[in-house]
């Protein structure tokens, strides 16, 4: 019965294969990369002059470096500089590099930043002229609760002659650290002073070039039609506040007017994390939670939302919430940085933002706060500074518990998938399988609507003393439902390598299937179920993506060690700490592995009276 | 004791692939072999007769009770049946002891021990199967067989892994065990030499058909 050992192989193999790929070959994956994107690159200049948007003189210039020169023989900028034509080409090289997936792509890349640091932007500015291949695009890095305004101010700029611009929104707090580290980008847009003098510490922004373009305010905004309350004293009777992450500026504003108005003492238990403005809006707008500070454009743009009041304008010059523009030292197209950023600091720019419901700086300051002051500017921006051993413990426990919740289950999935055929088995399989593909994100989201306090799964839990969102039930749903796949497919394995007739010759021995599932499968297949239960005890240890979206991101109670390293990235001051979490993390999921493959070999050696012969 | 055995028949017809087995055959005989070249689906007329093979469809009546009748939808489950099968693969339970395998089916620890003197494995009763010679395990899953109280007997080629004096002996012992408590047994075996030691009444399987090749006697 040679198939008895294959499927034997088949059943716990299949599951440590996931992990056995490799990456694909150096050289092979960067050409292939480079044809991947000659190919997107056609099909832009196609799209592009269907649209009528370039003519066909630029995309036969473009057309002119010939691209298929190896990578490796791409000539470093520095030496190239002088040759115009091989400047061109080496550019052209360097940045096509920044797509293709592969190793020595990667290393091209990182050495030729070597070749350009931000210490000489004039030379490396020329050397990535255009001309080298890439369509003229200013690259914008821009704080998340600019998300509406911009783009109405670029398309501003580009009817007075402007260059197209593309956006990358998200938090100050996480664009910032990504500025420093060689993101091709032209103009950072901070929501705070501190983050910008913070880039000018690092030269990543040149002194004194960063200039005040609008301000804000915070509200406290409730879901439509909710009581408010009508000053922030009321705000402690209202069980949970959402606030932006300790790092991001909105986050530290309302910290900062918190601790003005004197209630930070009796909100700060309350607090739910999440992480950006835009988080925050749509956890209030969906109703999850019952108040959430924001800036107040961002309030205006949401109907779901109310205006409570607003938090009280600050009289120190620190807690003002002022937008700051700045071009960056490594800008690909360091004129129209410098350009755009006058144009939205001009009379022309204010009137979108003031259109928008920015306030608008009366006598603009012109240059940022840190090069007036002359002395060293103040700390980084700083926030609680999430603890290693808290994330540590709440990992471990919601691995824990959502390991032990899950084995029932899974063991009844995979006995049920392993053993029985029945209609919609595929549809049953598939559905089970489904967070593994899909996003974790989309999984939380899903698991939002489903399990939030709007739907009536989610009521009821809730008077069953079980609220999800926000609370460490909801983080171990996620990591429940996200570790699921790898259990069930794991534990079905561990059955489907039981050869069938053990339960056979049992039934013959007069013991009904019941009975022979407890006193043979079950215990021929525990190493593979225990193997199971490591494996998602670890998927459950690493999970992220759909705890921050289910249960925030709240200190002491849903921050896992996941997401306590991704606030700590956010927060310069951070460094050993995300160290001692990077070690735990890689730690424990290494020790996890190592179990799951130990328990994986007693697996196969349990059934090994049959092949032995 | 039971004094009077009617015998059992059977008329199924079961797929195997891209042929059918189709099986007819009746017989009174308490000691039925029945040979053929291995794929001829000798195994799968044991498992149809224990009632672990579904795919089955036919009838299948043994000593006048009905246990299988796909017209009426009738299916005796295995474990009602009481038949003491010994597979062609001496399997045995890999995670419980000699002890246990043979005590599976909630046997007397004396009864245990008796069958093991018997089968000569009295020594080996705290082992695990993996640490047993493929002639051990056969003895310890006719054992087990013998010790589940089965009203048939169903033997697939239950002594292959041992040498011939073994093997004589070992099916003189089954003849006998099975003659004093008067349990029908049905053997199924490639080898016809097996057969004549414990058969009355040989049955020849070529290629899904049966014919009456021999009586004892």
């Amino acid at each position: 019965m040679v198939h008895v050992a294959e499927r034997v192989e088949l059943g716990l193999r299949t599951v440590v294969r996931v992990s056995a790929t490799g990456p694909p070959s150096d050289e092979g994956g960067a050409m292939r990369g480079n044809i991947a994107e000659r190919r997107a690159r056609a099909r832009w200049r196609l799209a592009a002059a269907l649209r009528g948007r370039i003519t066909w003189r630029p995309v036969i210039s473009r057309l002119r470096p010939a691209p298929t020169r190896p990578l490796r023989a791409a000539p470093s900028p520095l030496r190239a500089g002088t040759a115009g034509e091989r400047a061109v080409l080496g550019g052209a090289a360097v940045r096509r590099a920044a797509v293709p997936r592969g190793v020595l792509a990667r290393a091209v890349l990182a050495v030729s930043a070597l070749w350009a640091p931000p210490a000489a932007p004039a030379h490396a500015q020329d050397v990535r002229s255009p001309g080298g291949g890439e369509p003229e695009t200013l690259v914008v890095l821009a704080a998340s609760s600019l998300t509406d305004v911009l783009p109405r101010l670029a398309s501003a700029w580009r009817a007075r002659g402007g260059l197209p611009v593309r956006f990358s929104f998200d938090a100050t707090s996480r664009l910032a650290p990504q500025a420093t580290q060689g993101a091709r980008a032209d103009v950072f847009f901070a929501a705070d002073e501190a983050w910008m003098r913070w880039l000018e510490e690092r030269r990543a922004v040149e002194s004194g070039a960063a200039r005040a373009v609008a301000g804000n305010e915070l509200v406290v905004v409730v879901p439509s039609g909710r009581d408010a309350p009508g000053d922030a004293a009321g705000l402690a009777a209202l069980g949970r506040v959402a606030l932006a992450g300790e790092n991001v500026p909105a986050g530290r504003y309302a910290y900062e007017a918190l601790v003005r108005v004197g209630v930070w003492g009796a909100v700060e238990g309350l607090v739910v994390r999440g992480g950006s403005v835009r988080a925050v809006l749509e956890w209030v707008a969906r109703g999850e939670v019952p108040a959430g500070i924001v800036y107040r454009t961002d309030a205006v743009a949401e109907d779901a939302v109310s205006v409570a009041f607003a938090l009280p304008a600050a009289g120190s010059a620190g807690a003002e919430i002022r937008y700051w523009a700045a071009p960056l030292t490594s800008a690909p197209h360091p004129a129209g940085a410098r350009d755009f950023v006058s144009f939205v600091a001009g009379p022309e720019g204010s009137a979108v933002f003031a259109a928008a419901g920015f306030r608008v700086p009366g006598p603009p300051p012109g240059t940022s706060g840190a090069a007036q002051a002359g002395g060293p500017g103040p700390a980084p921006p700083s926030g609680a500074v999430p603890s290693p051993a808290s994330a540590v413990r709440i990992s471990l426990l919601v691995a824990l518990i959502a390991t032990v919740a899950g084995l029932a289950p899974a063991v009844a999935l995979g006995w049920l998938l392993a053993r029985h055929d029945f209609p919609g088995k595929t549809l049953l399989s598939t559905a089970v399988l489904a967070p593994l593909v899909i996003p974790p994100v989309v999984t939380g989201f899903l698991l939002l609507t489903a399990l939030g306090t709007q739907s009536p799964l989610g009521r009821l839990l809730a008077q069953l003393g079980l609220p999800v969102p926000f609370t460490l039930v909801g983080a171990t749903v996620a990591a429940l439902v996200v570790g699921l796949p790898l259990y069930v497919i794991s534990i079905r394995g561990a059955f489907e390598a039981v050869d069938p007739l053990y339960e056979e010759l049992s039934w013959t021995l007069g013991v009904p299937p019941r009975r022979t599932f407890v006193r043979v499968s079950l215990p021929l297949a525990l190493p593979g179920i225990v193997a199971g239960a490591v494996l998602a005890f670890a998927r459950a240890l690493g999970e992220f993506g759909a705890t921050v979206v289910l249960a925030g991101n709240v200190e002491g109670s849903t921050r896992t060690i996941a997401l306590a390293v991704y606030t700590l990235l956010e927060s310069p001051s951070g460094r050993e700490t995300t160290w001692v979490l990077v070690g735990a993390s890689v730690g424990l999921s290494l020790l996890a592995l190592l179990g799951f493959e130990r328990l994986s070999r007693r697996q196969r050696r349990r059934l090994e009276d049959r092949h032995a012969r | 004791m039971r004094a009077e055995w009617r015998g059992w028949s059977l008329s199924v017809e079961v797929p195997l692939g891209e042929r059918a087995l189709s099986v007819t055959l009746s017989t009174a005989s308490r000691a039925v072999g029945i040979v053929g070249p291995s794929g001829a689906g000798k195994s799968t007329l044991l498992r149809v007769l224990a009632g672990v093979e579904r795919r089955g469809r036919g009838r299948l009546e043994v000593d006048g009770e009905t246990w299988l009748d796909s017209a009426s939808g009738t299916y005796l489950p295995p474990w009602l049946r009481r038949v003491g099968w010994v597979p062609q693969e001496a399997s045995l339970f890999p995670h419980l002891s000699v002890r246990d395998n043979l005590g599976y089916a909630g046997v007397e620890p004396e009864r245990v021990l008796e069958i093991a003197a018997l089968l000569e494995v009295r020594d080996l009763l705290d082992r695990r199967p993996r640490r047993l010679s493929g002639g051990e395990r056969q003895r310890v899953a006719l054992g087990r067989a013998l010790l589940s109280s089965p009203r048939l007997l169903l033997l697939d080629e239950p002594f292959s892994a041992l040498d011939r004096p073994l093997r004589d002996k070992l099916s003189r012992l089954v003849r006998e065990w099975a003659e004093e408590r008067a349990v029908p047994l049905v053997l199924v075996s490639h080898d016809e030499e097996d057969t004549r030691v414990l058969a009355d009444e040989r049955w020849r399987l070529v290629a899904g058909e049966l014919a009456l090749s021999g009586r004892a006697t």
